[in-house]
């Protein structure tokens, strides 16, 4: 694969060592006063951006560590920063 | 066969050693090094092959295996490429594609009929109507395509993979690519080098001319320029190289992907490469634009470097009268030279009007070579092989016809831009050379060499070591690395080089696009596919403009050769046609680029840049599963093994499948499985109670000392993912079980649901570190009293009792009274490497109740009756917990833990639309439906998840998951199997469990 | 009567000539064929499978990682860092969490007997930070001059990054399997690694790797060849 990912812990590896965690939401909603559109939002919806998004990755088959990177949807790469690549 | 010249100081091949092989069953003989298809030019054979659509005969073109013409079966491996592959002692050749041989080709009169098969063809006839496709596929499958496999075949020989590690890799072993290696590895980087053949040297290897050469000191021949560069690369300490190595893909973050072919030492047949680099340099050099004319694949039509290659590395002259037509020095200079090595040279064609080598136009003059400026081949004849060719003024008005057994034709040179497309590079056509070149470049990528369009022999040198020396550069400002000096000094040196560079001779002008002045029926722009310069009119004219497109509607290019023949050729030719506004084309004038109106877009090439085979890909193939502490004993004790998820288990230990046995020695006596594969884990630290209580639906707060806890985890659509037991160990010390194949995601799932919260918890993964004896039915108490003096008794040890005890002093071992399958039961955790001793140990305690194995498939139809649920058979993505009749795992009162599935769950809790579980039995005696099958009225109403015929109940039941209204008890069910046929069969949903409602018999 | 034996989920197919019960553990201290007993003195075949999957090894974590020392020693600072001290080897897995091995080794032996107070960090049978993983992985061995050959057929892993220093831990998978991989030495005839991995692929795992090594000539040994090459290093 031709996808690197920077791990916190292990450093710069192959994309098959991880596994894909979703676009960075945020922490969970407080449950009270959740409506089910807002929690469907929250589980369901993604931005999908064509460009750089932040996104959650786990080092499934190494430290195991989860993290965020920002990466390219693009061109599929692991870029520095949000801004990077725009 | 034709008399090898072996006195050439530039021959890679061996005369004295002679190789012995079989082609169609004769043995021929070649010589050491040399690969297949020289080896049988050497024995005088021309046609090697017909071709894909129209069988016409094909032969000896580029020598590189730039297109299918040579590809044969090799040992029963079709579509060999016989030009890239080295003739070995015993080696099977045969060719393929034909009805007879490829000399007498019984379909050969198809290339009559081209003119009902214009471009798109199958595609605009072969639908209407459709019932006539399935016949007419058989058909064309007959007598289309290349090599045949048989459905049984198994590839012979051992296949390796290797993923060193580098700093910079250089694609191509030519003048640039050494250069460019021996440039980083002397700043002490780690370089790897690739090349396609079998040895170093790429253009410069073949030619003895020097005429460039004032500026090597010593002035001498390029083959030995080449030679001392490769003792150079090669006795490197820090260049490893790898030679006959094709490079099949280039990706983003400098992967790069390829195969090596073994040689006589190798312990391979082929080898997997793969390499993440830190940069690489590109210096793939470039191969021939093929001339378009008339027959232009003919056997006996071949390229300048092929022709001259067979004479310089192989000692084989191609042919004895020759006609060149040629539009690059390189051709002047192989006529030259094989003049001199004893080639009759008739006449040199040249399409350029100038811009000549002058060194080159007085070499031909001495030797009397008549030279034709403005002139080019348009039509070769001959039926099987060349016999004539007509040349003509480029602007068609003058026409001859020459005798002669070789046509050597090119029209120029195009760069192998494949591995830096494949990259992403964008290219852009450079109206200079001519040639495609790199606009935007792959990051941490550099180009060298003859690609950028240098010609000149130290230009070429020159752009290598500064490719190389950036890539340093690029290896050398990663972080940890180097010092700034030290970059600085690199840095420098880069500029002195590129001002260097600049002194020397720049890109050469391009020759020109020339189409001879044809009508291009049998013009073949791509050899692989049968397509021609009609078929791209023909496209063309039905609207297509956009090269890529074209190649799909005529497959031109799709070959096992890709962009190899028709990748330059095609757009050029697209330009220019369509550039013609009025669609009359005149096909009598020709053009030259400079008047190609459009500019000229690239076609796409994809991985593998070469043909590679599966076997390569898969490599040393080794399947890795997981085996529990009593694989073998578990074989060895007559278990039927099956792969479920990454283990291995025993499935059935007879081959009854329907393990009748088993079960009823389960239900009556005591039987033992093997449970090891269960997930187990330890999860410790001030925060691990708000894990569980966050992960699992229950209230683990509840989990009381001594006592198993039964939970389920949902994810946050309240569908159940996982089930199993918690057992408290101490305040914050948690022992809980998953089920196998959530094994290997549990940690991270906790993780991923507490990664917001900062808790203080830790989790150990003990799966494989204890076995698991599963000791069931009404004996089991008496087994386990044998072998512990602790008191198991019903009541000091009760259903959903955990007990923590040592067997022999020696043993410690994790007891829990579970009762998946319905009896009795003991879930007994030990380390693994006691696991052996305690199941020995187990089985002897047993003898006398005479306890045996029972398997996998025995445990389903056993927790089937008792309607205990297995994950993935009773629920699929979509079942959530309340579906499967769970709801009273589920806690509503922890709201702050929140739960994950319990916002979703509070929300489908009154969803009438939902599946149930329900369990059924089959009407009038009748067997279980199938797994799966669905249960129907007008609509798909749901489908069955297990269904068995019970031997405990002698009756057919099964559970199924079911749209509510069909939940009730006494309903009637319909169900349809897989081709049934509309014969459907009837169930009737009775209450569950089906055996042992009140739990009798596993709580005594 | 069945007799108590643990097992190790690796087997080899040279048959053992020498072996040692230790704890239950019938360990192979040398196989037939395997030539010297010591490490580095025979010419000819110098490459090296070693199980040691009988030595005891713990999980340890904690949130305050520098409050605990196994058996007296640090835990390494730095991530996916090892650090090897009288046989006691300790890496350093992420911010909370380290593994520790106790090779075999004379010193070590005295090791589990601890000095300190009833609450010390230092017993691993006192501490609740720590969780005995023997059981749960296999443990080899590969040493010889062409560990790194050998290890470039099974992984992409750099094993000479120069930016990195010996001994240290990388958690990568070999062969497709997840693994704790530390490299203890890349002295070209003296290198070495270790590395355990789920238990369950024993069998594969040890197939997968005496196939990479046979051109290499790899042979199965015991652990007296480890301890030599151990003691030499």
């Amino acid at each position: 694969m031709s996808l690197t990912i920077t791990c916190p812990i292990c450093g710069k590896r192959d994309g098959y060592e991880f596994r894909f965690g979703g676009e960075d939401k945020g922490p969970r909603p407080e449950e009270d006063g959740l409506t089910p559109q807002r929690w469907c939002e929250y589980v369901h919806l993604n931005e999908c951006v064509a460009g750089v998004q932040k996104e959650w990755w786990v080092h499934k088959d190494g430290c195991g560590s989860w993290f965020t990177i920002h990466r390219d949807s693009v061109m599929n790469v692991e870029v520095a920063t949000l801004e990077a690549h725009k | 066969m034709i008399t090898r010249i072996n006195q050439l100081p530039t021959l890679r091949v061996d005369p004295a050693n002679k190789v012995v092989f079989d082609y169609k069953g004769k043995d021929y003989v070649g010589v050491k090094g040399d690969t297949v298809a020289t080896a049988l030019y050497h024995n005088g054979v021309r046609i090697f092959g017909r071709s894909l659509k129209y069988h016409r005969p094909r032969g000896l073109y580029s020598l590189d295996g730039e297109c299918s013409n040579t590809c044969m079966e090799i040992d029963g491996i079709p579509n060999v490429r016989t030009e890239n592959t080295l003739v070995k002692q015993g080696m099977k050749v045969k060719e393929q594609n034909v009805k007879g041989s490829a000399e007498n080709d019984m379909m050969g009169f198809i290339d009559k009929l081209d003119w009902m098969m214009p471009a798109g063809f199958y595609y605009k006839t072969m639908h209407k109507p459709a019932s006539i496709w399935p016949i007419a596929m058989k058909q064309i499958r007959k007598a289309a395509g290349l090599g045949v496999l048989s459905p049984d075949f198994e590839m012979p020989g051992k296949f390796d993979q290797i993923f060193p590690s580098a700093d910079v890799v250089v694609i191509g072993g030519g003048p640039a690519g050494m250069n460019a290696a021996l440039a980083a590895a002397d700043k002490g980087l780690r370089v790897i080098i690739m090349e396609s053949r079998p040895w170093l040297g790429g253009f410069f290897d073949y030619r003895t001319f020097d005429y460039k050469d004032a500026q090597y000191k010593n002035s001498k021949p390029l083959y030995s320029r080449a030679r001392e560069l490769a003792s150079k690369v090669e006795s490197h300490a820090n260049i490893r190289v790898f030679k006959h190595t094709s490079v099949v893909g280039t990706y983003t973050n400098n992967l790069v992907t390829g195969f090596q072919i073994g040689g006589d030492n190798d312990k391979f047949n082929e080898r997997y490469i793969e390499i993440r680099a830190k940069s690489v340099v590109v210096a793939a050099g470039c191969i021939e634009r093929p001339l378009l004319f008339e027959n232009n694949e003919r056997p006996g039509v071949m390229q300048v470097a092929c022709a001259h290659r067979l004479a310089r590395t192989y000692g084989i002259l191609a042919g004895e009268k020759a006609v060149f037509s040629v539009g690059h020095d390189l051709g002047l200079e192989a006529a030259v030279d094989l003049f001199d090595l004893g080639m009759k040279i008739i006449c040199v064609a040249d399409v350029r009007e100038d811009g000549q080598n002058p060194y080159l136009m007085i070499e031909l003059a001495k030797r009397n070579i008549p030279y034709l400026k403005g002139w080019v081949a348009s039509e070769a004849h001959g039926s099987k092989r060349v016999n004539k060719v007509t040349m003509t003024t480029l602007d068609g008005t003058i026409s001859r016809d020459f005798e002669c057994d070789l046509v050597v034709a090119s029209a120029g040179l195009t760069p192998i831009n494949g591995h830096l497309t494949l990259a992403h590079a964008k290219l852009r056509y450079d109206s200079h050379t001519n040639f495609f070149v790199a606009d935007t470049m792959p990051e941490k990528t550099h180009a060298a060499g003859r690609m950028l369009g240098l010609e000149d022999s130290l230009s070429i040198e020159v752009s290598g070591k500064l490719a190389g020396l950036n890539a340093a550069l690029d290896c050398k400002l990663m972080p940890q690395s180097y010092g700034n000096t030290e970059v600085d000094a690199l840095k420098s040196e880069i500029e002195s080089f590129t001002a260097q560079s600049k002194e020397l001779p720049g890109p050469a002008r391009g020759s020109k696009f020339v189409t001879a002045p044809v009508k291009g029926r049998k013009t073949f722009i791509c050899f692989d596919e049968d397509t021609t310069i009609k078929n791209i009119k023909q496209t063309i004219d039905m609207g297509f403009d956009v090269p890529e497109l074209i190649k799909r509607f005529t497959s031109a290019g799709t070959g096992p050769g890709q962009g190899g023949i028709p990748g330059h050729n095609l757009p050029l030719y697209v330009a220019k046609y369509t550039a013609a506004s009025s669609k009359c084309f005149s096909s009598s004038s020709s053009s030259s680029i400079q008047s190609l109106g459009a500019t000229p877009k690239p076609t796409n090439v994809r991985p593998p840049l070469v043909p590679t085979l599966i076997a390569t890909y898969s490599g040393s193939k080794h399947i890795m599963m997981k085996r529990t502490p009593m694989d073998e004993m578990q074989r060895a004790d007559g278990g039927v093994f099956r792969k479920i998820g990454v283990w291995e288990r025993a499935r059935y230990f007879s081959d009854d499948f329907s393990c009748k046995k088993e079960i009823e020695n389960v239900r009556n006596n005591v039987g033992m499985l093997d449970g090891s594969t269960l997930g187990k884990f330890r999860i410790h630290g001030p925060d691990a109670l708000k894990v569980l209580q966050r992960v699992y639906v229950s209230d683990m707060s509840k989990v009381k000392t001594g006592r198993v806890k039964y939970s389920a985890m949902c994810n946050d659509d309240g569908c159940v993912i996982d089930d199993g037991v918690v057992v408290k160990l101490a305040e914050n010390d948690y022992y809980f079980t998953t089920s196998t194949a959530r094994a290997g995601a549990t940690i991270e799932w906790l993780r991923y649901h507490t990664r917001f919260d900062g808790w203080d918890f830790y989790v150990v993964n003990l799966t494989d570190s204890m076995g698991v004896i599963n000791l069931s039915g009404p004996n089991a108490r008496k087994v386990l009293q044998k072998i512990t003096s602790e008191d198991v008794s019903n009541s000091a040890f009760p259903f959903s009792g955990y007990k923590e005890f040592i067997i022999k002093d020696t043993i410690p071992v994790k007891a829990m009274r579970l009762g998946f399958v319905g009896e009795l039961s003991y879930e007994l955790h030990v380390p693994s490497s006691y696991m052996v001793s305690l199941w020995n140990m187990v089985k002897d305690a047993g003898k006398e109740f005479n306890i045996q194995n029972f398997g996998v498939e025995a445990q389903n139809v056993l927790r089937m009756e008792k309607c205990h649920i297995i994950l993935g058979q009773e629920s699929e993505q979509r079942t959530n917990l309340l579906d499967l009749g769970l709801g009273f795992l589920w806690d509503r009162t922890k709201k702050d833990a929140k739960t994950i599935g319990a916002v979703a769950l509070r929300q489908a809790e009154n969803d009438p639309t939902r599946f149930r579980l329900v369990g059924f039995e089959m009407e009038n005696n009748g067997r279980a439906a199938r797994d799966g099958a669905l249960i129907v009225d007008d609509k798909v109403r749901g489908y069955v998840c297990t269904a068995r015929d019970s031997f405990t109940l002698n009756k057919a039941v099964g559970m199924a998951l079911v749209e509510s209204h069909l939940a009730k008890v006494g309903t009637r069910i319909q169900i349809f199997e897989d081709e049934c046929k509309g014969e459907l069969i009837y169930g009737t949903v009775v209450p569950m469990p089906f055996y042992d409602p009140d739990g009798k018999r596993m709580k005594s | 009567m069945v007799e108590i034996k643990r097992y190790s989920p690796v087997a080899f197919k040279a048959s053992p000539k020498r072996t040692e019960v230790r704890d239950n553990w019938t360990v192979v201290l040398e196989y037939d064929g395997e030539g010297q007993a010591a490490f580095g003195q025979s010419s000819v075949n110098d490459n090296y499978l070693v199980d040691l999957s009988h030595i005891t090894r713990f999980d340890v974590q904690s949130s305050n990682l520098d409050s605990i020392t196994p058996f007296g020693i640090k835990i390494p600072q730095g991530l996916c860092e090892s650090y090897l001290q009288d046989g006691v080897l300790i890496n350093r897995m992420n911010r909370i969490q380290a593994s520790v091995f106790c090779l075999p080794n004379k010193k070590n032996e005295m090791l589990t007997e601890c000095k300190c107070d009833a609450d010390c960090k230092c017993d691993p049978q006192n501490s609740s930070s720590y969780t005995e993983t023997t059981e749960v992985g296999m443990c080899m061995a590969i040493i010889g001059k062409n560990v790194f050959s050998i290890t470039e057929k099974l992984t992409s892993l750099d094993f000479m990054d120069s930016a990195k220093t010996t001994p240290f831990l990388y958690q990568a998978p070999m062969s497709h399997i997840p693994c704790q991989i530390i490299t203890l030495s890349r002295d070209s005839a003296k290198s070495g690694i270790i590395f355990t991995a789920s238990r369950g692929y024993g069998k594969d795992m040890v197939h997968a790797i005496m196939d990479a090594g046979e051109e290499f000539g790899l042979k199965p040994a015991g652990e007296d060849k480890f301890k030599s090459w151990l003691n030499n290093l």
